[in-house]
């Protein structure tokens, strides 16, 4: 079957394809060029006035793993919203279906929890496997795990440790590798409080510079698109932009992604001991090559904090609201904190992280290197997009806003003077091109031939853009009508995004006698095979390629 | 399947620890625990079919065929307003299915141990919690406090596998472990030697003062404990560095007061964390607990007593629970799930019974429709969760006596 979306204006960065009247074609779930169509188009869908995208991605959004369902559970007197298209569950943290609906109604047809336990990763899966419509996959966290601090202790060898690497992203079925705070998560099990990029966990006698070093370098080697998603050290303590630009600089020039920046670009100037270092940071990343980041911009509401920032999230539970939080450590392989949390225009911080996210979106020159997202849940639920769209494009709106919170942070934050207004070529590239590049998804978010047919579909005559951005009338997911002027048209399920460098196999011996001796579980039971995720979980893989062949 | 097969590194589907290095051999879909020393092995082994097994199903006393049986549970249930489905215990397929079902026919769903899940999740929903893991128990743990003494009944390997493991990578001298309850002096005996065990015998009403007073910088009047027993315990409390608390909740049940109990434990972890480190570990039940309230957590939002009602799930912990819908006569049709259960099944009077239960569940009294279904990890393959609600485990099948999983009947029903 030929379906045409007719007379659109497209956006397909990746084609440098910006705002122009053409066609677009779809057969058996692609892309299809007109010149290459050789039946009868059997359904045209009139684009007039309409602006065409393809499907929007995610690339860091908490929705599946142990540390989601806490949350989940831990709010229960949250879960009463009564929308009746939708069950009652929290927008801060939702059900697996209210997920896949929330999501599909805003246009995104692709979305990867950010960080996946190892030992965790088959329930993230199943979990995710539950979320209707949504292409997904997982960011393995390393960097904290016993067996990689061992290997380092013990000057194995970059070669070994890219082995290991592979093996985790295989064994987990996972698309990248996330280090949250690093060495700190360990180190907390030790009693350390507080981890600097150059201090040395007292156990491993190890520094977080020598783990963002041996993981950059793996991912490079091994020619993993997506560098080393990094979540720093010392989150959101005042003054941390030190520390985030130390991280930087433990890349040593290699590819790096720094994850919601935001809460890592905080000075502490000021009476109050807290600023914004956002001019700091941008610098950085506008002159540093192989520097991305995602923002993880706050809104104002309440919302819930996960992380597997152990450490952090402990010392963070006194500003829990309500009044309750869990913190966990797991199976020598990292930890997990879920701490709910409102942020208030009233509050001079929270204010003031407001106007941070939204100043290193603003002074962030190249939209290919930042992403668009709130670290769901931790600085606002996924669904406030189209709003954080609207602050970015719309200057006045963004400005009525900032004239409401305290004045006292304006003379912390140049968010004032900021006079610039994202355009929708630049929502397209930091929505749906950059994250599909920065990932390696070179079948999606974007219109070329072959590529699968996720497409978004906004109303142009609308003219608040919140609301054009909140409810596309049309989303197409793998070729087929997910949803139609705001109805749900067919249920679709997606499949999980996976990448496989090559590794030598003698690693799996060494691990095996590991988990022996010291885990509860065989390595065996540990690996999730294709054809488990499949059968058992739920989700089929689908492998993409790596940048190149392994280097070492 | 029928011919003679060595299987190594099973998990086992029977309790919560799920232990995944388990060696079987079958031969002509019998099979046979390798392990001499495994505690475990005559309770697995006990699932083997025998005379009494029931492999087709039944209505009443007479035997039927399947589709029959699917016929008489339509009736059944089409001819009734409030069908409640208890999960005795099934993998993820199962309550995926049990939920995709109740969505079809408006059922409630509720677990046979959700009273003992509702006290531990009542702190991580009121307070805040502290919790490690199994392997970082194993590994990590140098004290560990058990408050109860029916958790190494109801995880019997816990003491090889955690508390006394052979290796463990960072606590190089013998764990402590202080037991506070009424243990038999078989399991203190059984633990001497491979850790250092102090044996509290204690009124487990007193935990809150117990634990207040190890606070105290004086030594306290506890009822039931003597200075000395107090001195030791917060010498041994004191010097850890890193503790680790666990019980079963069932130990608690017929004490005055369980939340408090458990409210009290966690509240001393979290406090224990303020200059060192600790975290909790209960133990849940043998039930595939934990495999229910992960899977519909994450589908519902809420761990159990869920009804769906007007297009969505609604959860009320009273409303739903189904011991009270029972004794208050609100329910026509119970669907019992029970794949790995080995006590007997309650038939509820009043009602209509439907059992989905492995071949060699028994029953206190005949069901009205029986269908027996497959055991996840010995006749099909799947997903269940351990205790510490972290890990879950890919199950395996090793015998192939034709029966339908619980997912396949729940399927057709829907």
């Amino acid at each position: 079957m030929i379906t045409q979306l007719k007379s659109g204006n497209v956006y397909d960065p990746h084609n440098k394809v910006f705002n122009l009247k053409k066609d677009i074609f779809i057969q058996d779930g692609k892309i299809i060029n007109k010149k290459n169509i050789k039946s009868k188009i059997d359904k045209v869908i009139n684009c007039m006035d309409k602006i065409v995208m393809p499907g929007a991605i995610d690339l860091h959004t908490h929705i599946g793993g142990g540390k989601v369902n806490i949350a989940r559970l831990m709010l229960e007197e949250f879960h009463n919203e009564k929308d009746p298209s939708y069950d009652s569950s929290a927008i801060i943290a939702p059900s697996t279906l209210k997920t896949g609906l929330k999501y599909i109604e805003m246009g995104y047809t692709t979305c990867f929890e950010p960080a996946l336990l190892p030992i965790n990763a088959r329930q993230a899966h199943a979990e995710m496997a539950d979320i209707p419509f949504i292409d997904k996959g997982g960011y393995a966290l390393l960097g904290n795990d016993d067996y990689f601090l061992n290997l380092l202790k013990n000057k194995s060898s970059q070669s070994t440790i890219n082995d290991y690497v592979a093996f985790i992203l295989k064994a987990t079925q996972s698309i990248g590798i996330k280090v949250v705070n690093p060495g700190g998560i360990n180190a907390f099990k030790f009693n350390q409080r507080a981890l600097n990029v150059d201090e040395k966990s007292k156990y491993y006698d190890i520094t977080p510079r020598e783990i963002v070093q041996k993981l950059t370098r793996a991912l490079y080697d091994l020619g993993v698109p997506h560098p080393l998603h990094v979540h720093c050290s010392n989150l959101g303590i005042p003054g941390n932009f030190l520390s985030t630009i130390e991280t930087i600089k433990a890349a040593n020039g290699l590819p790096i992604h720094l994850t919601h920046i935001q809460f890592q670009s905080y000075g502490n100037n000021g009476d109050k001991g807290f600023s914004s270092a956002a001019v700091e940071i941008s610098n950085y990343l506008n002159k540093i090559d192989n520097l991305t980041c995602d923002v993880g911009q706050i809104m104002f509401g309440q919302t819930v904090t996960m992380s597997g920032d152990s450490m952090s999230q402990h010392r963070n539970h006194k500003h829990a609201h309500p009044k309750k939080w869990m913190c966990m450590d797991i199976e020598c392989d990292a930890g997990c904190g879920v701490v709910p949390f409102k942020y208030k225009d009233k509050s001079f911080v929270n204010a003031l992280q407001w106007a941070i996210g939204l100043e290193i979106f603003l002074l962030a020159e190249d939209p290919w290197k930042v992403f668009l997202t709130t670290d769901h849940p931790n600085g606002a639920p996924f669904t406030s997009y189209p709003h954080l769209i609207k602050l970015l494009m719309d200057k006045t709106f963004r400005n009525d806003i900032l004239n409401q919170l305290p004045k006292e942070i304006l003379s912390h934050t140049i968010l004032h003077t900021l006079n610039r207004e994202y355009t929708l070529n630049e929502i397209a590239i930091m929505t749906r091109s950059a994250p599909a590049k920065i990932l390696g998804l070179n079948k999606k978010g974007n219109f070329s031939e072959g590529s699968d047919a996720d497409i978004t579909v906004y109303d142009k005559k609308i003219n608040d853009i919140e609301e054009m951005f909140a409810h596309p009338t049309l989303v197409i997911k793998d070729g087929k009508i997910a949803v139609e002027n705001g109805q749900i048209k067919e249920y679709i399920w997606g499949k999980t995004h996976t990448v496989t460098p090559e590794y030598d196999k003698a690693i799996e011996k060494d691990l095996s006698k590991f988990f022996d001796k010291y885990h509860t579980m065989k390595l065996e039971n540990y690996i999730i095979s294709d054809d488990e995720m499949n059968r058992l979980v739920g989700s089929p893989v689908y492998v993409n390629d790596c940048l190149r062949k392994r280097k070492q | 399947m029928t011919s003679r097969n060595d299987n190594k590194n099973l998990v086992c589907p029977f309790c919560s620890l799920h232990c995944d290095d388990i060696s079987v051999t079958t031969d002509n879909n019998r099979y046979k625990v390798n392990e001499k020393n495994n505690v475990c092995s005559k309770k697995i082994d006990s699932y083997n079919l025998n005379k009494k097994s029931v492999t087709l199903p039944k209505k009443g006393a007479k035997f039927i065929t399947l589709s029959d049986a699917l016929k008489g549970i339509h009736d059944l249930i089409k001819g009734h307003n409030e069908t409640l489905i208890i999960n005795h215990g099934v993998d993820l397929s199962g309550v995926r299915s049990m939920l995709n079902f109740a969505s079809q026919r408006n059922c409630i769903i509720d677990h046979v141990n959700s009273k003992f899940l509702y006290q531990n999740i009542g702190v991580v929903q009121r307070t805040g919690y502290m919790a490690t893991s199994l392997t970082e128990t194993k590994n990590r743990a140098d004290t560990i406090i058990i408050f109860g003494n029916k958790i190494l009944d109801k995880s019997p390997r816990l003491l090889d596998k955690v508390i006394a493991p052979k290796n463990s990578l960072c606590s190089k001298s013998k764990k402590e472990i202080l037991l506070i309850g009424d243990f038999a002096e078989k399991i203190v005996k059984s633990m001497k030697g491979r850790c250092n065990v102090t044996n509290i015998k204690f009124d487990l009403n007193m935990i809150n003062d117990l634990l207040n007073a190890t606070l105290s910088s004086d030594l306290k009047n506890v009822k039931g404990l003597s200075k000395n027993s107090l001195s030791k315990i917060k010498r041994i409390i004191g010097k850890s560095k890193y503790l680790v608390a666990t019980w079963t909740t069932s130990d608690f049940i017929k004490t005055r007061n369980p939340k408090k109990i458990i409210s009290s434990i966690s509240k001393f972890i979290v406090n224990h964390n303020k200059f060192s480190r600790a975290g909790c570990m209960p133990i849940s039940g043998v039930l595939a607990d934990a495999t229910s309230t992960q899977a519909l957590t994450w589908m519902t939002g809420f761990p159990s007593r869920i009804k769906h009602i007007e297009e969505t799930f609604k959860h009320d912990r009273n409303a739903f629970n189904s011991e009270i819908l029972l004794a208050n006569k609100n329910i026509d049709v119970v669907i019992h799930v029970s794949t790995i259960n080995a006590e007997k099944l309650k038939m509820n009077k009043n009602v209509k019974n439907i059992v989905l239960g492995h071949p060699n569940t028994s029953f206190t009294s005949m069901p009205d429709i029986f269908i027996p279904v497959g055991i996840p990890g010995i006749d099909y393959e799947g997903i269940m969760f351990r205790t510490d609600n972290v890990v879950s485990v890919a199950l395996k099948d090793i015998r192939n006596i034709k029966l339908p999983t619980t997912q396949n009947i729940l399927d057709k029903l829907a």
